[in-house]
């Protein structure tokens, strides 16, 4: 279990990464006028999209949750063996489960 | 570069990525929540409420938080697997010129949107 937060640790960083200038774009396009900002959600909304926004969403819980374990291994709190692997799944788990939640919010 | 600087270099990266983590997961909250309690704004209040002054400035910080936090992790894991030196370098560049380009372009559109 740490080994796959970790690993996608890494992957949704680069993912993050990657997406940094169409999210730019989003934003630019969402805030030049009504027109704009209208074309902007309507993308959001299109089928294909609002897939690749649940991977974006995704990508940006699990490394949130995750970046949060690891400050909070940092400060030496949840190192035991159980408990890294207990918060290992738990972060997992909630990364997912906040990527669905979001999916619900767009749908 | 002598042992010691480069040891207290690395400490300061480490040190910036927490810094940042920490900054950035606030801003994250804080825009979360609003869309929480504001879901599906119109343009208007859209724009309203990116052009204020509150969102616009630690807007902009966000994005120089997130450009030291890219910069660090995705260096991080450049070094660890392109292992070839010239590719490596090629890469590290077209990453800095992304997140700088993109850094500028998010600027230029609070500056724009606040005026």
């Amino acid at each position: 279990m740490g080994a796959v937060t970790s690993i996608a640790h890494r992957v949704t960083g680069v993912v993050l990464f990657l997406t940094f200038p169409f999210l730019v774009y989003l934003l630019d396009l969402s805030l030049q006028d009504a027109d704009g900002f209208n074309q902007a959600t309507a993308w959001l909304q299109s089928t294909w999209l609002r897939l690749g926004s649940a991977v974006i969403a995704w990508s940006l819980f699990h490394h949130l949750f995750a970046g949060i374990r690891y400050l909070l291994i940092d400060i030496e709190a949840g190192v035991s063996l159980r408990q890294a692997r207990a918060s290992a799944w738990l972060v997992n788990v909630a990364g997912v489960t906040a990527a669905v939640l979001y999916l619900g919010w767009i749908l | 570069m002598d042992p010691v600087s480069h040891h207290a270099d690395g400490l300061r990266t480490w040190l910036l990525q927490r810094v940042s983590a920490v900054y950035l997961g606030l801003f994250l909250l804080y825009v979360l929540a609003h869309f929480w309690l504001n879901p599906r704004p119109d343009y208007e209040a859209w724009r309203a409420w990116v052009a204020s002054p509150v969102v616009s400035i630690t807007g902009a910080g966000f994005i120089l938080a997130l450009l030291i936090h890219g910069w660090v992790g995705v260096r991080d894991v450049t070094l660890d697997y392109i292992h070839h030196l010239g590719l490596r370098l090629v890469l590290l560049t077209l990453v800095a010129f992304l997140l700088i380009g993109c850094g500028l372009w998010v600027m230029r559109i609070l500056i724009v949107i606040s005026s």
